[in-house]
């Protein structure tokens, strides 16, 4: 499936879409970049290489927990949840991010 | 908080590394399954599939260390690692290492343990609820006041509650058919609630409540058996029934502080009493004060007293912590703060000398490391790894000095304890380790790695690259052995401070103990009696019953016992007028109302004029004897004898004698005043002591006089002593004085001593070419051993005369616990000291001086 080239990320961005993510319910990471692919409309494409290293990071500070459990394929799969400081990391990213954008989208319009 | 969550989920890591690489594992190949299955899906051959998956992930090994650095700490493994390479360090030499470890554990150990009873005894919380709004009272600057003030005071309702209570008062305590002394604390009802003591078991004492009586622990396990049934049970004290209604605690502090522990609390009238009371809500002491100073200018109004007003210094001091220290408690308590923190620098010294001899150790061993680490840093390792890297080194050594030293503070601090010291009202310290002592050891951790390692450190990597290469492990320029040899001048001359207050204090206890007090205690009993229902009968009969027991010689009836801080004097003060004339003079003496046998008993020579007479009784003419200073102070150079003497309540007194000068409060007083009254011409007190003298040993009678007093009125209690066992408490501060700081400069002039033979061993080491060359073009041993003695003497003279200087001006403020006989600036001292550390380098010297003696010129001039 030939598309255009998927964005580069925003730095800072990627915790904010795992967050989101993760805001329905617990997910193993394979999914995790699955939703975020569809979500985007094939628009994102979070490397595999940098889910994990930002998922632990997520883990030391306490914003995911992660447990084993059996994915819809009968394997094993770690699954990752929020925490209840990170349903409030969420709430501030999200936050910060949405004045951002609009910010950034007023300057576009008028300047 | 979300700081140290990140912290502990870090550590947390640390303990399941392998847990964690393994389940990262796992994770990755689902991951790439989880895609190849979507791929296979999607059409492509099961192995195809896989392999795209692979690649689309890309390396697993890159992306497991980018996962895996999310949760390490790099400092901390960093730490570990300088810390096991320390250790490796310190393992290769483990007979230096434990020299080092055990100097510093004895400082420490010292050290800690001063600051651990210090603490206990001077700045410990009282045990009671609340102890911001108690606060102790005082009225014309005196924490007593009798129970009629006290009700009228309890009755003008200024505080929400006030107590009394009267420390230390003997209690008699009938068990079976035999007696028993106790120390007892007199309290009013409200005692226990208004000041809210927790009890262990039972319950504290209740307002209403006459004959009830809570004991302390260690009463409750050492005399009544530790028996859990002692609830109910009944003691007969001063002839009354008590009932034991509660036990203290263990740890129970009373409100006096400085570990005093009765035996048992009781409510008895105690005739005087301390008063406490519990401050209004919202009301602190400063308000508290504006509502009590009107109430005692009515107290003036209504009890009189032409001596001192009632409304004169009053005052509201805390009860706990440092601010009690502020009050008038505090100015009886600064000889024992000057003196704990006397020890405690005598000891940090003691811990710096440890250190100097570390520092110079790491010193030389960092030298002989500067090609290395010249090395290292060329190869781009950055200086301040370097420097962390031999910190670790000394900081192990601080933390395994610190530990054990505090490990000798917990065994040091059980046994002091157990100790029971027998003053009138016993001393004993609960000591018990607290966050504050760890907070200290902390501290002292810091600063041992800081003063052994950092200069070293600095040192060993400062060098230039090229020089330290070329230099190859030897001593680079004489910077290196100028700092090695000022810190062994530095501890000479600490040793010599050290040394001189050491030998202060011992003269001070050989002085003390050959007692040139001024009387003789060598056969004089004092027996103290309270409480007796008619107090002038009792005296007089008291008295003819002891003259007449066999082998006593003399007895009379005195209100104060000298050199006893718990039976003291009443120090008086006021303006006194000589020949009742217009001419007043201000003098604060001490005072004492005796018998006419006291001057005999105490072989105190009357000099002019005569002692008391059995005729100076209630109702003749008033009648003093002063001593010395005093005659002088209000006469001059006439002869007081035959002149009247002024009181400041308009009595008048005719001097009859005059008494030699002896000690009267502590030992190390100067040109104290007193003043002696006819005891049958003073008013009526609750106690009085009977000095005795007897014709043998003093210890054979004490039972009989004992037994004699006890049984002249059932209700009062007899407290009997041979004198000299009174004196113990004025000889303590000097025994344990002695004793710490002999040890103590003792021993640090034992490590100075080691550091001196190690700097001169060392640098006898680096000249062991020189020497060769020198033996081999025809030195002789002589020559040689002039090179090392050269060296040694120059350390030492240096170090001596810079501690001498120090010493001359360090140990003039210890005049303030020595008697006076021993002066700070007597130069024998410092001339004995002087010696001893002459002899003690001397010895230090031998080593170096024979191995400089054996260098064979062949052997050394191959030495690299």
């Amino acid at each position: 499936m030939e598309s255009q080239p998927s964005l580069e990320l925003l730095p800072g961005t990627l915790y904010l879409l795992i967050l989101r993510t993760l805001n329905h319910g617990p997910l193993h990471g394979y999914a995790i970049v699955k939703r975020i692919k569809e979500a985007s409309r094939e628009g994102l494409q979070i490397e595999d290489g940098s889910l994990y290293p930002a998922l632990n990071r997520m883990l030391v500070k306490g914003w995911l927990a992660a447990e084993w459990g059996v994915s819809e394929n009968n394997r094993k799969a770690r699954f990752y949840k929020l925490t209840p400081e990170g349903r409030k990391q969420l709430d501030k990213e999200a936050g910060e991010f949405g004045r951002l954008v609009r910010a950034i989208q007023l300057v576009m319009r008028t300047a | 908080m979300a700081f140290w969550n990140e912290v502990g989920n870090r550590v947390r890591y640390l303990f399941r590394r392998s847990r964690f690489d393994r389940e990262f594992e796992e994770e990755m190949r689902f991951h790439i399954q989880a895609r190849a299955d979507e791929l296979e899906q999607s059409g492509l051959a099961g192995s195809d599939a896989l392999r795209q998956a692979r690649r689309e992930f890309g390396s697993t090994l890159r992306s497991g260390e980018a996962t895996r650095s999310a949760w390490q700490m790099f400092w901390l493994e960093d730490l570990a690692s300088d810390v096991r390479y320390a250790a490796r360090a310190l393992r290769r030499n483990p007979a230096l290492a434990l020299a080092a470890v055990a100097s510093l554990a004895l400082g420490i150990g010292a050290n800690t343990t001063i600051f651990s009873v210090a603490r206990e005894a001077l700045f410990s919380e009282p045990s009671c609820r609340d102890p911001h709004s108690l606060a102790q009272v005082s009225t014309r600057g005196n924490s007593w006041v009798s129970m009629a003030q006290y009700r009228f005071l309890e009755h003008a309702h200024v505080f929400d509650a006030i107590a009394g209570v009267n420390i230390g008062m003997v209690v008699n305590w009938r068990n079976g058919n035999r007696s028993y002394r106790l120390a007892g604390t007199h309290v009013t009802d409200s005692f226990f609630e208004v000041v809210g003591i927790p009890v262990a078991m039972g319950r504290p004492i209740e307002r209403g409540e006459t004959d009830v009586t809570v004991v302390t622990y260690g009463f409750w396990r050492k005399r009544l058996g530790g028996a859990p049934n002692v609830l109910g049970r009944t003691l007969v004290l001063d002839g009354k029934p008590y009932t034991v209604v509660g036990v203290l605690p263990r740890d129970h502090r009373m409100l006096a502080g400085f570990g005093f522990t009765p035996d048992l609390y009781l409510t008895k009238d105690p005739g005087e009493v301390m008063l406490y009371a519990r401050l209004p809500q919202g009301i602190g002491r400063q308000a508290a004060y504006t509502r009590l100073a009107p109430i005692c200018r009515e107290l003036d109004r209504v009890y009189p007293d032409v001596n001192r007003k009632w409304a004169k210094e009053v005052r509201l001091s805390a009860v706990g912590g440092t601010e009690r220290l502020e009050g008038e408690a505090g100015r009886q308590a600064i000889p024992v703060v000057g003196f704990f923190a006397m020890l405690v620098i005598v000891t940090a010294i003691v811990v710096l000398i440890a250190c100097a001899n570390i520092s110079s150790l790491l010193l030389a061993r960092s030298f002989t490391r500067a090609r290395e680490f010249a090395i290292r840093m060329s190869l781009g390792g950055s200086r301040w790894r370097l420097v962390r890297q031999l910190l670790a080194e000394s900081m192990l050594l601080a933390l395994l000095g610190t530990g054990a030293g505090l490990a000798l503070n917990l065994w040091l601090t059980r046994l002091l304890s157990a100790i029971h010291i027998p003053t009138p009202l016993p001393i004993e310290l609960v000591i018990q380790p607290d966050r504050l002592l760890l907070l200290y050891s902390v501290a002292i951790a810091i600063v041992v790695t800081v003063t052994t390692g950092l200069v070293p450190a600095l040192r060993a990597t400062g060098a230039g690259i090229g020089a330290a290469v070329k230099a190859g492990g030897r001593e680079t320029g004489p910077a290196g052995s100028a700092l090695r040899n000022a810190l062994v001048i530095g501890q000479l001359a600490v040793s010599i401070v050290l040394l001189s207050a050491g030998l202060l204090f011992l003269r001070n206890l050989i002085q003390a103990t050959s007692f040139q007090a001024g009387f003789d205690t060598s056969h004089t009993i004092v027996a103290t009696v309270q409480g007796p229902s008619d107090r002038r009968k009792f005296v007089d009969s008291a008295l003819e019953r002891l003259r007449e027991l066999p082998g006593i010689e003399a007895a009379s009836p005195a209100y104060a016992v000298p050199l006893n801080p718990f039976l003291a004097f009443s120090r008086e003060r006021g303006p006194l007028r000589p020949d009742a004339g217009s001419r007043s003079v201000r003098v604060e003496y001490n005072s004492n109302s005796v018998g006419p046998d006291y001057f005999r008993i105490m072989a105190i020579p009357i000099l002019d004029g005569r002692a008391f007479l059995d005729s100076d009784r209630a109702g003749a003419p008033e009648v003093v004897i002063l001593n010395e200073n005093m005659a002088h102070r209000l006469f001059g150079d006439t002869n007081p004898l035959g002149h009247i003497l002024r009181f400041p309540d308009n009595r008048d007194a005719r001097v009859v004698g005059i008494a030699r000068n002896s000690t009267y409060v502590n030992l190390g007083e100067k040109d104290a005043m007193a003043l002696y009254v006819p005891f049958s011409q003073q008013a009526v007190r609750g106690y009085a002591h009977f000095f005795l003298r007897t014709r043998g040993a003093p210890e054979t009678m004490a039972r009989k006089v004992d037994e004699a007093l006890a049984g002249l009125d059932h209700s009062a209690s007899v407290d009997t002593r041979i004198m000299g066992d009174l004196f113990a408490a004025a000889l303590l501060p000097s025994r344990a004085g002695a004793a710490v700081l002999g040890a103590m400069a003792l021993f640090g002039l034992l490590l100075a001593s080691i550091g001196l033979c190690g700097v001169l061993l060392y640098s006898t080491q680096q000249r062991i070419r020189e020497i060769g060359i020198r033996v081999a073009l025809g030195a002789s041993p002589g020559n040689v051993l002039g090179m090392v003695a050269r060296q040694s003497c120059k350390l030492v003279a240096t170090g001596m005369c810079s501690g001498l200087a120090i010493a001359a001006f360090a140990v003039r403020p210890l005049s303030m616990f020595l008697v006076p006989e021993v002066r700070t600036t007597d130069p024998v001292n410092f001339v004995a000291v002087a010696c001893l550390l002459a002899v003690v380098a001397g010895l230090a010297s031998v080593a170096p001086t024979i191995r400089a003696l054996r260098v064979d010129p062949a052997v050394a001039l191959r030495h690299e």
